[in-house]
């Protein structure tokens, strides 16, 4: 018995509509603008992983510009400002946000890890055993930014890891 | 390219006429991001000639495009509170005493948007109502988009933040993906449609209770007038009309009375003024 | 009038400043905790009680469910109101969290507003200061 995955990219745009209204664009001014290019280049990323009726992980990369202004935009300051720690406790709350939203969409018994950030380019390599099946891909105030969810090969086959 | 200050002053001075809403000065950027999907939705090659066209050819629709955009969204549930409040202690305790053979409470939500005032009230009847009493809300709105997204009745995780208690999340909503849909059990009761309040008014059973808020402010007094005169029509003789809390009959329409209604007021038909009197003026 | 306390429990210093930024607004005077367990700890040194607590469900050491249960059982802390804010949002875990003694429940992520309106409710918003 194959498992659907029942998020799609619209659900994550919509997620993403939802932060920057939230968080990092509440006046309207500057939405997520997509570029549709799965390939866009990124600096940092975060991650969480979900585990149970699906397994795999939710991903948020973006360039360290981009990253420093989320970072601003949740902490009141300007993107010079922005400590390492900050960038990396912003980053790790927006995984874990997103992250948390996806693991509500999949079937009972889904189980979501603490954020893990990485400051570093997203790669293939950090996920290995896993495949991109979906994302969302924009540029935000002309920096890239990308949220995409990770497949764990196997996951597709019932009780298969 | 921001917008010029006399084209600002333009939309502060429309929207504080309007809807008595103040724009500060720097926002600018704000006002013209929000006006861009405006200009392209009608058509105009950029915001400078949508806004120098309305200023040659003053257009309501469009002005109420303007003030819709630069209005984020007010479609909190259970808005502003104290009506709700007045349905529970004042309004529907009175209702239940005086329809106690039809047992039936009919409420129109008029201008209902995205549909969470009319749910909203679905609620309140579901939670107010004696058992074995039944209720109609009907929704309308002038926008068919907005028809459509209310019968839908499903919301966004922002949107279900807004105002609506936990509780009550659980109890008459269900998830439905990255949403959340009102349950069939309060969806039964509510139905939208199209209408212009403007326009006459198709023939309808009379409501008992109106909530007709935040829509007037949008109208010059003429179309006011012609908005309850049609109301009033259809609301019974001892119905309840709220309105916004910015809005009144008062110096408008004398046939309604304004009458307390717990912490809030709302308005009534005078008596002696029934609704089919209501067509002079 | 004294001010009134609020406690905001997150792991993500991030989501505390937000919070902070907004009780502040609201003039509450705001203390932070970093888990369940530092939220207890700090409520027993305190010699008064805050009136509203701000609570994550995930968590290190103690969780927000685990920290609302705690609540619950302590008579001293009983005038407590306490908000879920989470990214949980499993109708299960919303009712989980309501019959653990959770007054409200605010979902990740919420705009300013949603949250002033849901502390509204509790009627915690001093009149004038919602707008």
């Amino acid at each position: 018995m194959s498992v659907e995955v029942e998020v799609n990219e619209n659900d994550l745009a919509e997620m993403v509509e939802q932060v920057w209204e939230s968080y990092l664009d509440p006046e309207g001014v500057s939405p997520l603008m997509q570029t549709y290019d799965e390939n866009q280049a990124s600096e940092v990323h975060s991650s969480v992983s979900i585990t149970g009726s699906w397994t795999g992980h939710v991903v948020y990369a973006s360039s360290l510009p981009a990253a420093r202004r989320a970072a601003g935009a949740f902490l009141a300051m300007g993107p010079e400002e922005v400590s390492e720690e900050d960038l990396s406790d912003v980053l790790g709350e927006l995984a874990n946000i997103i992250g948390g939203n996806v693991k509500a969409m999949l079937p009972p018994g889904a189980l979501l890890s603490l954020p893990q950030v990485v400051l570093a380019p997203e790669a293939t390599a950090r996920y290995p055993n896993a495949h991109r099946i979906t994302g969302v891909y924009g540029i935000w105030d002309g920096e890239p930014v990308s949220i995409s969810m990770w497949q764990s090969r196997g996951d597709n086959k019932e009780g298969a890891e | 390219m921001t917008l010029s200050q006399a084209e600002f002053n333009f939309v502060s001075q429309l929207v504080r006429r309007e809807a008595s809403i103040v724009l500060a000065p720097g926002k600018e950027y704000l006002v013209e991001a929000r006006l861009i999907p405006v200009a392209r939705a009608v058509g105009a090659a950029g915001v400078s000639e949508f806004l120098a066209d309305l200023q040659r050819r003053p257009d309501p629709a469009k002005q109420r495009k303007i003030i819709d955009a630069l209005t984020t969204n007010e479609t909190s549930w259970f808005r502003d509170r104290e009506p709700f409040a007045a349905l529970t202690d004042v309004v529907l305790p009175e209702l239940v005493k005086s329809r106690a053979s039809a047992r039936k409470v009919r409420v129109w939500s008029a201008a209902s948007s995205s549909g969470q005032e009319a749910y909203s009230l679905a609620i309140t009847m579901q939670e107010t109502l004696p058992p074995g009493w039944s209720y109609d809300i009907m929704g309308t709105d002038i926008s068919t988009e907005m028809v459509k997204r209310a019968e839908t009745a499903e919301y966004s995780q922002v949107e279900v933040n807004r105002g609506l208690p936990a509780a009550q999340l659980v109890q008459y909503f269900e998830r439905a993906g990255a949403h959340w849909r009102i349950a069939p059990a309060l969806r039964r009761n509510v139905s939208f449609r199209l209408m212009n309040l403007t326009a006459p008014l198709p023939v309808m059973q009379p409501f008992d209770v109106i909530f007709l808020r935040n829509v007037l402010i949008y109208f010059d007094v003429a179309t006011k007038r012609q908005v309850l005169q049609n109301v009033a029509k259809l609301l019974r003789p001892d119905g309840w009309l709220f309105l916004g809390a910015a809005e009144t009959t008062i110096g408008i329409d004398d046939n309604y009375e304004r009458v307390a209604a717990g912490r809030t007021s709302a308005y009534r038909v005078r008596t002696g003024a029934p609704a089919g009197a209501m067509r002079r003026g | 009038m004294t001010r009134m306390r609020a406690m905001v429990i997150d792991d993500s210093r991030a989501m505390r400043m937000i919070l902070k930024r907004i009780v502040t607004k609201l003039n509450f005077e705001a203390v932070e905790a970093g888990d369940g367990k530092e939220a207890l700890d700090l409520l027993t040194a305190m010699p008064e009680v805050p009136e509203l607590a701000l609570i994550d469900w995930n968590m290190p050491n103690m969780n927000g469910l685990e920290f609302v249960t705690h609540v619950r059982a302590d008579p001293r802390l009983r005038e407590m109101t306490l908000v879920m804010v989470t990214t949980e949002s499993e109708q299960s875990q919303i009712v989980r969290a309501l019959a653990a003694g959770a007054h409200e429940y605010v979902i990740k992520p919420f705009t300013e507003g949603a949250m002033i309106e849901k502390l509204a409710l509790l009627g915690l918003v001093p009149t004038g200061a919602n707008s």
